[in-house]
């Protein structure tokens, strides 16, 4: 029996140091496979639909600007082309023009194609300062030169002697030379009446079609200053309750534009609306209207991160986004066709439609982070 | 008097799996109690880590992208000095020495500008007054930092050193520039970042620079908004004062069950702040995973060794139990060899005097009771033992003894024979002892007197049989004696030794 007992108490041990063994797990490290959160994306732009034709509410306001360009299947004959480029004024318009330049020039670099070009303009537009620049560059051999005319009627004939003498000039952005002219091809916006129309249509809307208004142009001669200008005068003449108070050139100047504001607002303490033909001229309205207390509703033109604040704010009732990205990456692309001696038809238009968005306060947000990365 | 009560292996057992069972729930709830304290001390020093840790990291962050700024800033004063010492002609030299400097020096967007804003390139020449915002400062003195939010969001850090005597194809350059994508610097910082904070690029407002989230309740909106009415107002305004000022600083706030901490320091000289934040869940999980890991194997531990302890404890009680029982026999064994050797004449084997009393007291207790209805007593004394003993010694008295007593015993095999003298034995018959005591006893006495003739064995024997009126054994006995000397004389005349002999 004393021998049964010891050999059970030798199992029993036995098991007891087995089941003291499991109870012992080896400790593990704690391991974390915490995955940071990633950051809130804008909607891609390459699932937007890249929209043609004049301001209409109907696209969607982060359609507005498309940033998601790649260049077309057409192959350079060249791996070096070198271009000019002047433009109205020194100006953030043409700043994001740039950038849709840039963006192409680097693409083709990517490619093995060398793209090189000088962006010039003058301090403030000058049709005169535009045609020095213009006769200096067509003596340095430049595969193409693009003008964003400062004044059609002064500088198409510059154009037209130029390509007479075996120069390919384009125009490009914001406005195209005099009907007729010889240019090659216009890549930008070419519904600058249609913007102002529509502009100056939300504006009377608005106002339920009775009102004094004022118009705030840019440049003097700038046909796309101009054609808004005449779109918005077309529109407020529809309606007979509708009257013009005053027009103003800043010079493509936000000081100016500000300036101007508040002397037509001293001038027509009753004014109830303004509408604004460029950059400039909804910010320094923006600004009068804001320090003034004025009533008065503004409408006006592009992109600048103060005037879509102003939107944002309600100061500014609507604004005619265009997109300059798009404009800048089409005109770098047709340059280099160009260049290669094409001429419009299969490979590009002669006139390279660019969209316009017209966009209001609810939008203003979303466009602010758009282009601005603001929030 | 109290009765002690008797403890029973059931009693033992009992309270040995009582005992155990209690053992094992005081162990257990002191392990869960010792852990929820634990757990609550180390909620409240997490407070207090997460501030020193968060401000750490901020800390490093935040002098990573010094590092990164001072580098560029190295990088372009050599630049710099390789362009002075290129002898520059033309636009496409210009343009290739910047391409130079790209490759050699990684520095991106390497830019030169002159006296009119003129900004060149490697590949493009521009107007650049619109597009840089440093280039509007009427004097450039020193080194410039300024952020720049480009059209299409992106935003960059521009780093620009005055170049005064630098002139090149015959132009004056005021400065040189870089732009580095915030997007670089992100990357930058996040090689640093485990996965277990969030961290953000803020201007002096609170705008969100870098566009990552300061976690789920922050998000990438402005930081000042953002925490608005996630803190007190006082907390709050001190932090936007801070924000807006050169300081550092901490907000810890709540929202539902989120409670994060973020620590924000400046970055020298770009008027950035760098904000960092974790949530103390984070911490807290990665203790309590630990902690708990720990509990559920001192658990485990804590089961398994009761259970062992258990185990070893019913062993060592059966060990025990069968201990005691092979000593409780041994005991027994010994009692009863001990009882034997009390009650047991040592010459003759048969019980002795002691043993014939006790039996005698109980003999009378069941007489008393009238349990014994038959019973006869033989009172037996050996003839001649003196003579023996002294004619021949003590060894052939002891001898003579022996065989009176084997005499006896053979005589009376059904009766129970008690040596109660030097040379006396009385036998006490009952059943078939008492049954057949007359044959036994005729047989004894022929037996006894034929010896007396061959030098034998003489026994004389006396008997008698318990009567009703007797209360004692020793009645019986009486009796018997008196016939045990009548007889004794009877023997003497038919020649036995006496003692006179």
């Amino acid at each position: 029996m004393q021998r049964g007992f010891q050999k059970l108490h030798s199992v029993i041990l036995a098991l007891m140091m087995m089941l003291v063994l499991v109870a012992c797990p080896s400790a593990s490290p704690a391991e974390d496979s915490r995955e940071a959160s990633p950051p809130a994306g804008s909607t891609d732009p390459a699932e937007l639909p890249s929209g043609e034709g004049t301001s209409k509410e109907a696209a969607p306001v982060n359609s507005a600007v498309n940033f998601n360009h790649e260049l077309d299947s057409y192959v350079p004959q060249k791996d070096h082309y070198n271009f000019y480029f002047t433009y109205k004024t020194v100006h953030p318009w043409w700043d994001s023009v740039a950038l849709g330049m840039e963006e192409a020039q680097r693409q083709y670099l990517e490619k093995g194609i060398v793209v090189t070009y000088e962006y010039m303009a003058p301090e403030g537009a000058s049709a005169e300062d535009q045609t020095k620049r213009l006769m200096l560059a067509e003596h340095r051999h430049y595969d193409v030169i693009g003008v964003d005319v400062a004044d059609e009627s002064a500088i198409s004939p510059v154009i037209d002697r130029m390509v007479d003498a075996g120069i390919k000039v384009m125009t490009f952005s914001s406005s195209d030379a005099a009907a007729g002219c010889k240019r090659i091809a216009y890549v930008g916006n070419t519904h600058n009446y249609e913007d102002g129309a529509d502009l100056t249509e939300a504006l009377c809307e608005k106002l339920a079609y009775k009102g004094k208004v004022a118009i705030l142009v840019g440049s003097k001669g700038a046909p796309c200053h101009e054609d808004r200008a005449r779109g918005a005068r077309d529109t407020i003449a529809k309606y007979s309750g509708m009257e013009i108070a005053a027009t103003e050139y800043d010079m493509d100047s936000v000081d100016l534009a500000y300036t101007l504001t508040m002397q037509i607002l001293k001038d027509h303490p009753d004014l109830d609306g303004i509408i604004c033909c460029n950059m400039s001229n909804p910010v320094g309205a923006a600004r009068a209207i804001k320090e003034t207390g004025s009533h008065a509703i503004i409408v006006g033109m592009d992109h600048d991160q103060e005037a879509l604040r102003y939107l944002n704010e309600g100061v500014i009732y609507c604004l005619g986004v265009q997109d300059c990205y798009s404009i800048g990456f089409d005109t770098l692309q047709v340059a280099v066709k160009i260049a290669d001696g094409n001429q419009p038809g299969e490979l590009f238009p002669e006139k390279t439609n660019e969209i316009t968005t017209v966009i209001y306060q609810k939008d203003a947000a979303i466009m602010l982070e758009l282009l601005y990365g603001d929030i | 008097m109290k009765r002690k009560k008797r403890i029973t292996n059931r009693t033992f057992l009992l309270t040995a799996v009582i005992g155990s069972f209690l053992i094992m729930a005081m162990v257990t709830a002191n392990s869960i109690w010792s852990s929820n304290q634990t757990l609550l001390k180390t909620e409240e020093a997490v407070s207090a880590v997460s501030v020193f840790y968060l401000d750490t990291m901020a800390d490093r962050r935040a002098q990573t992208v010094s590092n990164q700024i001072s580098n560029e800033f190295d990088q372009m004063e050599k630049a710099l000095a390789f362009i002075r010492d290129e002898k520059i002609e033309s636009q496409e030299e210009l343009r290739d020495t910047l391409g130079k400097i790209r490759s050699l020096l990684s520095l991106n967007r390497f830019a030169l500008v002159d006296r009119n804003d003129i900004v060149y390139t490697q590949y493009t020449t521009y107007t650049g007054k619109s597009r840089h915002e440093f280039l509007s400062a009427k004097k450039m003195d020193d080194r410039i930092i300024s952020t720049v939010s480009l059209y299409g969001s992106s935003k960059q850090l521009c780093l620009a050193i005055p170049t005064p005597d630098l002139t090149i194809m015959g132009k004056s350059f005021k400065a040189c520039f870089v732009q580095i994508d915030i997007q670089d610097i992100i990357n930058l910082l996040a090689v640093d970042d485990q996965g277990r904070t969030y961290f953000a690029l803020y201007t002096k407002n609170g705008s969100n620079l870098s566009g990552t989230e300061l976690g789920p309740v922050i998000s990438n909106r402005n930081i000042l908004e953002a925490t608005k009415g996630l803190v007190s107002e006082e907390v709050w305004k001190e932090n936007c004062d801070r924000f807006a000022e050169d300081a550092r600083g901490s907000m810890t706030f709540s929202s539902g069950d989120v409670k994060g901490t973020m620590c924000y320091v400046p970055i020298p000289d770009t008027g950035w702040k760098l904000a960092v934040l974790i949530h103390e869940s984070v911490i807290l999980d990665q203790i309590r995973d630990i902690s708990e890991k720990n509990l559920s194997t001192n658990r485990n531990q804590i089961v398994f060794s009761l259970l062992a302890v258990l185990s070893l404890s019913s062993v060592l009680f059966l060990e025990l139990m069968a201990l005691s029982k092979d000593k409780l026999d041994a005991e027994k064994k010994t009692s009863k060899a001990f009882q034997t050797m009390a009650n047991t004449d040592s010459l003759t084997g048969v019980r002795n005097k002691h043993a014939y009393s006790e039996y005698e007291d109980a003999v009378d207790q069941k007489i008393q009771n009238h349990e014994i209805q038959a019973l006869a007593v033989v009172v037996c004394d050996i003839n001649g033992l003196k003579y023996v003993n002294d004619t021949q010694g003590h060894a052939a008295g002891d001898q003579l003894i022996k065989d009176a007593c084997a005499l006896i015993c053979e005589s009376f095999p059904h009766g129970a024979v008690f040596r109660v003298g030097g040379d006396e034995f009385v036998v006490i018959l009952q059943e078939k002892g008492y049954e057949t005591m007359d044959e036994a006893l005729g047989k004894l006495n022929k037996k006894v007197e034929e010896n007396i003739n061959e030098d034998g064995v003489v026994v004389a024997a006396g008997s008698s049989v318990l009567q009703p009126d007797d209360r004692q054994l020793c009645d019986v006995f009486t009796r018997a004696d008196h016939l045990m000397y009548e007889r004794k004389s009877k023997l003497k005349a038919l020649g036995a030794k006496t003692r006179e002999t």
